[in-house]
C-alpha cells in the first residue's frame, strides 16, 4: 500500500515526518502548480470549488508515480467538502485508476469503531509497536506545530525586519531542507534550528508596518498556490500578516469539537454577528474579523473559492463588521481563472487605502 | 401585527403551514408578489454578488415587503430530515438579510428543525410569541397548520402524448415561473409529460442512495438523485431536464452524481442566473425534445423502406 495525500499548505512536511517514522510507504505529490490545476479542472465537475480541482490534480500526479491509496479527512457538514470523497472516487475510477480511499470522517457521524477501523487500515502497514506509533504521531504533531509557528513568525516579522527579505528567505530554505531530510528526528531538529534562527533576525520595532489579518475559507487561506501566494506578496510589500486558521488549529479544533470546547475565542467573537454553526468555517471567519479589529489590525483580507457556500454568507455579513468595528475588509474570490495581475492590483490598491487611512483618518482617538 | 412572508425559496412547499399558522393566531399576513423583474432587480441590488439566483430573489421578496410589515418571517431551515441539511446559505439566511438590506423590521432568527414535531414547535412558539402571549392559542394554531400542511401537496405529474421528462432541481427553481421562464408551460404546450421528484417515495430514495459510498447529507441531494435513478430504472421517463441555478453548490454535486449513474441517458442541464436569455433556453429545450423524439421513435428500430413509404417517414 502506497499512501498519498492531497496538498494543504505545509501539511505534507508533517505527513512526511509521520510516515517516515512509521515506516509506511508514501508518495507526496509535486507541489501545487498550474499543471495540477489544469489536470484537476479537466476532470472535475465544472462548478465545484477550487480545492476539489487542485486535489484531483494532486491525486492524478501521485497515481502516475505509483500511489494506490488516498488518505483524506472528511466531514459530514452542510458544506460541499463532505461530498469530495464520493465524487473524487468516481472521477479516478472513470480515469481507470483503481484507488482506495481512506476517509477520516468526524467521530460524530461514523462512530468511534468505524474511525478506529479506518485508522487501523493505515496503521497496520507499519511494523512499529503501538507505543512507537504513538511517539511518531506525537513527533509529527510537534513538527506541524513548529512549522506553523515558524511560518506565523516569518509573516509577522516581515514588516519589522531591518534586512528586507530575510524572513522570507529563511522560510523557503527551511521548507526545502525539511523536505529533503528523510530522518524524522533530524527533520524536527532542523525545524527547531530554523525557529531559533528566525528569532535571531534583527528587527526594528519602531517601524510601523501595516498589519493585516488573512481570513476566509480554510483551504484557500492555507494553501499558497490557491491564493496566488498572497502571504508572499504581502511579505514582499513589508506588511505584517497574521492568520489564525492553521493545520495545527484545525487538528485541535477537530479534537475539541467532540466535547464542544473548540476555539472558544473565535466563536465567542462571532456570536454578535453569526451565532449558529452554518458549515465550513464561516463563523470562524467572522470571529477572526472581529478579533482583528480588537487587536487593532489595519485591515483584513478574506479569501474564498468561487461558489463557497458558507463564505458567501460570511461575505454578506462582513460589511456590517466593517461598519461596526471600523475594520476595512477586502474580499478576494479565487478560482481556476483568477488572473494574477488583477489580483495584485486589488491588493496593492487596498494597501494604499489602508496607508492613507492611517495617516489621514482619525478613527482611533 | 402584520406578518411579512417573502415568497421565495421553500415558500412554495411550506406556504400552507406558515399562512395557516399566522392567520389562526389572528395576525395580518402580507405575502410578497409573484417574482417579477422589480423583485429580481431589488434582490440583485441588495444581495451579495456571489450568491445563487434563488437567494438573490429571496432578498428581493424580503425587500419588497419590509416596509409594510412589523415582523418578517425569514425561515432559517436547518434541516427537514434527520441528520440532513438543506444548504449552508439557508442556515445563515436571516443574517444575510439583516446585514444586506437596510432598515429591516424584526426578523425571526430561531433555527427551524422540521424532523420532529417538538423541535419544530420550538420555532413556532418563539415566532408565535411575537404575535400573542397565549401559548394555548399557539399550540392550537400549530396543530391546525400542521393538518393543513399535510393536505397540501406540491409537485407536478402530468401524462404526455409520447414523451415524459423528469423536471429535476430544487423546488424553488421549478415552481417559480419567473425564474425558470415558464418552462413548465412550454413543455405542456409541446405535449410533453412532466414528473417531479415529489412522486417518488422517501423510502425508495433512501434505498437508492445506499448505492453511494457516503450517505448524502443534503435532503435535496438524496431526493433528486434518488428520484432520478428510481424513475429511470422503472422506465417512467424518457429524459431529464435539470434546472439548476448558477453557483449552486449542491447542484454541482447532484448533477455529477446523476451523470455517473445514468450513463448515456439524455439529460439537459439548464443553468439559470439573472442574465439568462429566454430565447437561448427555448432553443435548447426544443433541441432536446427533438432529440428525445428521434431517440424514442428511431433508435434500435430500423423500419423497412415499405414501412417508411406508408408511414410517411424519411427512411434516412
Amino acid at each position: 500500500m502506497r499512501i498519498t495525500i492531497p496538498h494543504l499548505g505545509n501539511v505534507y512536511l508533517a505527513v512526511k515526518i509521520l510516515f517516515d517514522s512509521l515506516g509506511i510507504d508514501y508518495i507526496i505529490p509535486p507541489l501545487n502548480s498550474k499543471e495540477a490545476l489544469r489536470l484537476g479542472s479537466k476532470y472535475s465537475p465544472e462548478e465545484i470549488c477550487l480545492p476539489f480541482k487542485l486535489m484531483v490534480g494532486n491525486y492524478i500526479a501521485s497515481v502516475e508515480s505509483g500511489a494506490d491509496t488516498v488518505l483524506l479527512v472528511g466531514s459530514c457538514g452542510p458544506c460541499r467538502f463532505g461530498e469530495y470523497s464520493e465524487l473524487q472516487m468516481r472521477i479516478l475510477k472513470q480515469l481507470g485508476h483503481n484507488i482506495e480511499f481512506i476517509i477520516m470522517d468526524p467521530v460524530s457521524s461514523i462512530g468511534l469503531n468505524e474511525l478506529f477501523k479506518r485508522v487501523r487500515k493505515v496503521g497496520s502497514t507499519s511494523k512499529k509497536s503501538a507505543l512507537s506509533k504513538m511517539g511518531s504521531i506525537f513527533l509529527a504533531f510537534t513538527a506541524m506545530k513548529l512549522i506553523d509557528e515558524i511560518e506565523a513568525a516569518a509573516h509577522t516579522i516581515a514588516g519589522y525586519e531591518t534586512n528586507p527579505g530575510e524572513a522570507k528567505g529563511l522560510l523557503s530554505s527551511c521548507k526545502k531542507e525539511v523536505f529533503k531530510c528523510s530522518d524524522p528526528i533530524k527533520a524536527v531538529n532542523i525545524l527547531k534550528q530554523y525557529s531559533n534562527r528566525l528569532k535571531a533576525i534583527t528587527v526594528d520595532y519602531t517601524k510601523k508596518p501595516l498589519k493585516i489579518a488573512v481570513i476566509g475559507e480554510i483551504y484557500t487561506v492555507i494553501e499558497p498556490f490557491s491564493n496566488l501566494y498572497i502571504e508572499d506578496i504581502l511579505m514582499d510589500m513589508k506588511v505584517s500578516t497574521t492568520r489564525k486558521l492553521t493545520p495545527t488549529w484545525w487538528v485541535k479544533d477537530m479534537l475539541l469539537k467532540t466535547i464542544k470546547l473548540n476555539s472558544r475565542e473565535l466563536l465567542n467573537a462571532s456570536n454578535e454577528f453569526l451565532p449558529l454553526y452554518i458549515g465550513g468555517h464561516a463563523r470562524e471567519c467572522i470571529g477572526e474579523a472581529v478579533l482583528a479589529a480588537k487587536e487593532q489590525m489595519d485591515g483584513a483580507i478574506q479569501i474564498f473559492p468561487m461558489g463557497c457556500m458558507p463564505e458567501i454568507v460570511s461575505k454578506s455579513i462582513l460589511p456590517s463588521v466593517t461598519q461596526k468595528k471600523k475594520l476595512p475588509i477586502l474580499s478576494l474570490v479565487v478560482d481556476e481563472m483568477t488572473g494574477e495581475a488583477g489580483y495584485r492590483t486589488r491588493i496593492e490598491a487596498f494597501l494604499d487605502l489602508l496607508e492613507r487611512r492611517r495617516e489621514h483618518v482619525r478613527i482611533r482617538c | 401585527m402584520r406578518i411579512g412572508i417573502p415568497k421565495g425559496l421553500l415558500y412554495c412547499r411550506y406556504h400552507t403551514f406558515f399562512e395557516t399558522f399566522f392567520s389562526k393566531l389572528g395576525s395580518e399576513i402580507i405575502v410578497s408578489e409573484q417574482t417579477n423583474k422589480d423583485i429580481m432587480d431589488m434582490g440583485v441590488e441588495f444581495c451579495v454578488d456571489e450568491a445563487c439566483l434563488p437567494v438573490k430573489v429571496f432578498h428581493g421578496h424580503a425587500a419588497s415587503i419590509k416596509d409594510r410589515c412589523d415582523y418578517l418571517i425569514i425561515p432559517r431551515i436547518m434541516s427537514i430530515c434527520k441528520k440532513e441539511y438543506i444548504c449552508p446559505k439557508f442556515c445563515g439566511l436571516p443574517e444575510m438579510i439583516i446585514h444586506s438590506i437596510p432598515h429591516v423590521p424584526k426578523v425571526s432568527m430561531e433555527p427551524i428543525y422540521m424532523q420532529n414535531e417538538k423541535e419544530f414547535f420550538k420555532w413556532c412558539f418563539s415566532a408565535g410569541s411575537a404575535v400573542t402571549k397565549n401559548s394555548a392559542k399557539i399550540k392550537k394554531a400549530f396543530i391546525s397548520a400542521k393538518k393543513a400542511q399535510k393536505k397540501s401537496r406540491t409537485g407536478i405529474i402530468e401524462p404526455g402524448q409520447k414523451l415524459t421528462v423528469m423536471l429535476a432541481g430544487h423546488p424553488y427553481v421549478i415552481f417559480d415561473e419567473y425564474l425558470n421562464m415558464g418552462i413548465v408551460n412550454k413543455l405542456r404546450a409541446k405535449g410533453i409529460g412532466i414528473i417531479t421528484e415529489e412522486f417518488v417515495s422517501d423510502s425508495e430514495t433512501c434505498e437508492e442512495v445506499k448505492k453511494l459510498v457516503k450517505k448524502p447529507f443534503w435532503t435535496f441531494q438524496r431526493r433528486i438523485f434518488g428520484a432520478a435513478c428510481v424513475l429511470l430504472r422503472h422506465k417512467r421517463i424518457d429524459g431529464i431536464i435539470y434546472l439548476s441555478s448558477f453557483a449552486c453548490g449542491i447542484d454541482s454535486v447532484i448533477i455529477d452524481l446523476i451523470r455517473y449513474c445514468i450513463g448515456h441517458f439524455p439529460m439537459l442541464v439548464i443553468k439559470l442566473d439573472e442574465h439568462t436569455g429566454e430565447a437561448g433556453m427555448d432553443t435548447r429545450v426544443e433541441a432536446f425534445i427533438d432529440m428525445l423524439e428521434r431517440r424514442v421513435l428511431n433508435e434500435n428500430y430500423n423500419p423497412s423502406p415499405w414501412e417508411c413509404v406508408f408511414s410517411g417517414q424519411n427512411p434516412v
